[in-house]
């Protein structure tokens, strides 16, 4: 019994056709929800989280303990005036937040949520390549940084989208070999390791237990694909005014903030699927959605201490620690891999 | 060309040390005092308010005289006072006081005092407390 079942049960009274057309469009209006709800809940546990490490306060003026401060903002940048740059290309300039927003949106969908008590599996799509779905969207966010940096017509924004490439092109070959270790090793107890539930369903032994290193180089990607300090290049507060954003303001700046703060609970999510077992732990069967939210927190947590305490690495350093480093490691990891699918020890 | 000393590792404990230093700072207690709303603890010696007891003072000027900058500056004022015939009492400009506490100290009589009080927030051009306003509290004060 999954979620969707059970609204269409309730919708059934107008059909079979149209009760799971309106169940469809209703599962899909709640994971939307969720997604925003997350990136506002993000913005102000990142506001607060910062403000107490530095012994400051944090919002606390704006509703009861400040909680209304992300919806104050919201209606702030909704307000402000459309300031377009002279020579931009335009339709690009318009549709890079969109394309950034996007596909956080669009990768929230296909995460496994798995169980929550009277509803059953929270999961929207069941597809059986979701993993090399939920890759292929994520790849789609930095077309929306590429875009913003070139058409802007803007010297900063444009080395920020240069960065930003290089810093790309340097993680992502690392981060797909060791998804590539997680399907091999998925693929002992399971003839579909591309279904995420399935991965999830097989970590009997956590995957990040087998795999540290494996564990390592995503929890790394994933950072660098929120790209937030240490590795917001793409970004570069104090020398490239804010990157690839330069030009934005209003809501269009709001897209690209709420992308980035989406993409940390994403990658925490993905993290959690992937290596931690994701909804399994006691009584999985009808509490799987609170697991899975609670290793997602503890490692956000972890991702905005990281963000919080580390300076940023020069673009040169990423670029050389990511192919010198990164990439000889996930390959180690592959080989490690092959030992223990080979060996039986999975 | 200039050699730049780079590490020889990157250094993971280092950073690690860096994470545990910041997630204890996050389970300190903030630093920040919420001014209107909770007030610090200000020091026993803090003193700002000069205020003015018009039945002990005797207007013998000497707080004027020993006010550096012209803060004090005496006043005629009608009241009955058998030990201050010349009806002369201070008036403080808080626009230039320094709080030196000179007045304080030379009064002969204690006539004249400075108290915790500081929150004196004033529109332009009305700093200048007369006698009979030195004498009430801050609230009484007409603004």
């Amino acid at each position: 019994m999954n979620i969707l079942n059970r609204i269409q049960g309730i919708l059934s009274p107008l059909g079979h056709d149209l009760s799971f057309a309106g169940a469809y469009l209703i599962e899909t209006i709640i994971a939307l929800v969720f997604a925003v709800t997350v990136v506002a809940g993000m913005v102000y546990f990142f506001r607060k989280y910062m403000a107490r490490v530095q012994n400051r306060i944090g919002p606390n003026r704006v509703g009861k303990f400040g909680v209304l401060q992300v919806m104050a903002d919201g209606l702030k940048l909704m307000q402000k005036e459309s300031i377009f740059p002279d020579g931009r290309d335009d339709l690009p300039y318009k549709i890079a937040p969109i394309i950034v927003f996007l596909g956080l949106i669009l990768a929230f969908i296909i995460v496994p949520y798995s169980n929550l008590y009277w509803f059953g599996s929270l999961t929207v799509t069941h597809s059986n390549v979701g993993i090399i779905l939920i890759f292929a969207i994520l790849a789609i966010m930095p077309i929306g940084e590429i875009f913003a940096g070139i058409s802007s017509n803007n010297k900063y924004a444009m080395l920020g989208a240069l960065r930003a490439v290089a810093k790309d092109i340097s993680f992502e070959v690392p981060m797909m070999l060791s998804i590539l270790a997680i399907i091999m090793i998925a693929s002992v107890n399971t003839s579909q390791p591309l279904n995420l539930q399935n991965i999830v369903s097989v970590q009997n032994i956590p995957f990040g237990i087998l795999e540290p290193i494996g564990l390592f180089i995503f929890f790394i990607s994933m950072i660098a694909r929120a790209s937030y300090s240490p590795f917001d290049m793409g970004e570069s507060d104090s020398e490239l005014v804010t990157g690839d954003t330069t030009e934005y303001g209003g809501l269009r700046f709001g897209l690209f903030y709420m992308g980035l703060f989406g993409t940390i609970f994403l990658g925490s999510m993905l993290v959690s699927v992937l290596y931690l077992g994701g909804g399994s732990g006691p009584y999985e069967s009808s509490l799987g959605f609170i697991w899975f939210l609670i290793k997602t927190v503890v490692l956000v947590v972890i991702s905005l201490t990281v963000w919080l305490s580390m300076p940023r690495v020069r673009i040169d350093k990423f670029v050389n620690f990511g192919w010198k480093i990164l990439l000889p490691l996930s390959f180690i990891n592959l080989v490690i891999t092959g030992i223990i699918v080979l060996g039986g020890i999975a | 060309m200039i050699e730049v000393k780079q590490p020889k590792r990157i250094p993971f404990i280092g950073m690690l040390q860096g994470m545990l230093t910041v997630f204890k700072h996050g389970l300190q207690k903030p630093v920040t005092v919420q001014y209107p709303e909770e007030k610090e603890n200000l020091p026993d010696r803090f003193k700002y308010r000069i205020f003015l007891s018009m039945d002990d003072c005797v207007g013998c000027t000497l707080c004027e005289q020993v006010c550096p900058n012209l803060t004090i500056s005496m006043q005629t004022v009608e009241r009955e006072n058998p030990r201050n015939k010349r009806k002369l009492y201070p008036d403080v400009n808080f626009g230039t006081c320094t709080v030196c506490r000179n007045c304080e100290e030379i009064c002969p009589t204690d006539a004249i005092y400075l108290t915790h009080v500081f929150e004196t927030a004033r529109t332009r051009n009305s700093f200048t407390y007369n006698p009979e306003e030195l004498e009430k509290h801050e609230e009484e004060v007409k603004r």
